[in-house]
């Protein structure tokens, strides 16, 4: 795999990402490169490891924070980073335990089940699925704009990509 | 080196034949497994399930509140991130607090060899043959996801799958390479720390797979140890000045532990064998072998004694 830095496109795309999901301050010193496979992604690395790296060609490196394609989008690794360290803002919806349960299984959010979301959110907006205990569970997108989003009965929130993702491919 | 076969016995006969042994195997457990009867009833049980805290992401203390709740029945090991599973109403692998890489489904023998590794913030690791990644995440959380860990695996499948490990646990020190442990030395680069947990019979793992009583042959334990004299020549040639070698197998075959360390200490000089907490005394000597006195401080982790798998542990030091 080839890894270098960000042009200073990237970095203006991905620092618009960060400041979006409210995690511009934590990610500003940090030491971030893009690995080019098939798709284009962003790594966090230890610094001693981002100086490691021009001497090797690894397979992987650090943590996939997420992919860049026209935009940035978090990974399940790079959402859980965030929902620990970010300043949490509309993009951070909160679902109850049973709704946590299959959303690890890859199901969708519906409405009853969100405890908490902001109802200035528009539709086919990109959020952070968190559990009760604020743990990011998941990625989606929203399928309703402001309290649309709580309506009984109705998938509001497509999920997208889900922490349990790993395990299903992997089997 | 080639593989010790001890006479037949009429003991070793009858235990082969009642615990489903090769003979062969259990005549040599015989010279070097302590109460052999107990050892090979252990094997026949379901062993310990443990899982290791990941400290990156949580503490022991909050892991336990949450699967206590979920109805886990926790114990508390010699090392303070690692649990004994007693009861579990579901499996390990299938609660959130999993998926979220709060831990690690690991044997405690693993977490020991780590933690006799003894890596530290901000050090330079390399990690030998280290898919799927368990050793290598906890290193990681041991040096609170600084410095930098270098792994090495060859198999691309393998390494897939530890990635996603890496991913699980929060790890962002770390690269990974496809590469064979013999090839090192093209790195270029010194390590305060290296891990050789090297590929073995897997004599320890019994108890987790019975095939290997009747499918593994005299010949396979030569030829690990024969690979492994070389892996670890190969990973000591990368250790640091005052850094730490650790090497580790899941075998008990004294030709695959203290002659392996053996032959190091003999090839290269400068290394000494320091001690570990954990486990029994490795053989000073097996059959007409002196591997010396100083062989006391390897470490042997034995599933009736200790409720581990079984494991091999030297910690040597350079200069």
């Amino acid at each position: 795999m080839k890894y270098r830095e960000l042009t200073r496109e990237e970095q203006t795309t991905v620092k618009r990402a960060f400041d979006r999901w409210g995690i511009f301050e934590f990610l500003s010193d940090k030491n971030l490169v893009v690995s080019e496979g098939d798709q284009k992604k962003i790594c966090l690395l230890s610094p001693a490891l981002a100086s490691l790296l021009p001497k090797f060609s690894p397979e992987y490196a650090g943590l996939v924070i997420g992919d860049l394609k026209k935009g940035f989008t978090p990974s399940m690794p790079g959402a859980d980073l965030f929902a620990r360290h970010a300043k949490k803002n509309q993009y951070y919806i909160s679902v109850n335990d049973n709704a946590e349960q299959l959303v690890l299984y890859g199901r969708d959010v519906m409405g009853d089940s969100i405890s908490l979301a902001s109802d200035t959110l528009d539709e086919n907006e990109l959020v952070i699925i968190l559990n009760r205990k604020q743990e990011a569970i998941g990625i989606g997108r929203t399928r309703f704009a402001g309290k649309s989003i709580f309506q009984k009965g109705r998938i509001t929130i497509t999920t997208l990509a889900d922490a349990g993702l790993y395990l299903r491919n992997e089997g | 080196m080639k593989t010790i076969l001890p006479s037949a016995t009429e003991e070793s006969r009858q235990l082969a034949v009642r615990y489903g042994y090769d003979e062969w195997l259990v005549s040599r457990f015989l010279q070097y497994v302590p109460r052999v009867q107990e050892f090979l009833e252990k094997m026949d049980k379901e062993p310990t399930q443990y899982i290791r805290v990941n400290t990156l992401k949580t503490s022991a203390e909050e892991l336990r509140e949450r699967l206590a709740a979920k109805g886990f029945v926790l114990g508390q090991t010699n090392l303070p991130e690692v649990l004994s599973v007693s009861a579990a109403p579901m499996s390990v692998g299938a609660t959130s607090e999993y998926l979220l890489g709060h831990y690690y489904v690991q044997d405690v023998s693993s977490c020991i060899a780590v933690d006799a590794l003894d890596a530290n913030p901000d050090q330079t690791v390399l990690d030998i043959a280290a898919a799927p990644g368990g050793k290598t995440t906890m290193i990681a959380q041991r040096m609170k996801n600084t410095g930098c860990i270098v792994a090495l695996e060859p198999n691309a499948r393998r390494a897939r799958s530890m990635s996603f490990n890496l991913a699980r646990c929060g790890v962002s020190n770390t690269c990974v390479l496809l590469d064979d442990g013999h090839k090192v030395a093209k790195l270029g680069m010194k390590f305060d720390r290296v891990l050789l947990d090297a590929p073995c019979s897997c004599e320890g793992v019994i108890a987790r797979d019975a095939t290997r009583k009747t499918s593994h042959e005299p010949s396979d334990v030569e030829f690990c140890s024969n690979l492994q004299e070389t892996l670890i020549e190969a990973a000591a040639s990368v250790v640091r000045p005052g850094g730490v070698l650790v090497y580790s197998t899941c075998s008990f075959a004294p030709e695959e532990n203290e002659a392996v360390v053996q032959s190091l200490l003999q090839r290269q000089a400068g290394f000494s064998i320091e001690p570990i907490k954990c486990g029994v005394s490795g053989l000073t000597s097996f059959q007409n072998i002196d591997f010396g006195s100083a062989m006391k401080n390897t470490r042997r982790l034995y599933p009736h004694l200790h409720d581990s798998t079984g494991f091999f542990i030297a910690k040597l030091r350079l200069g």
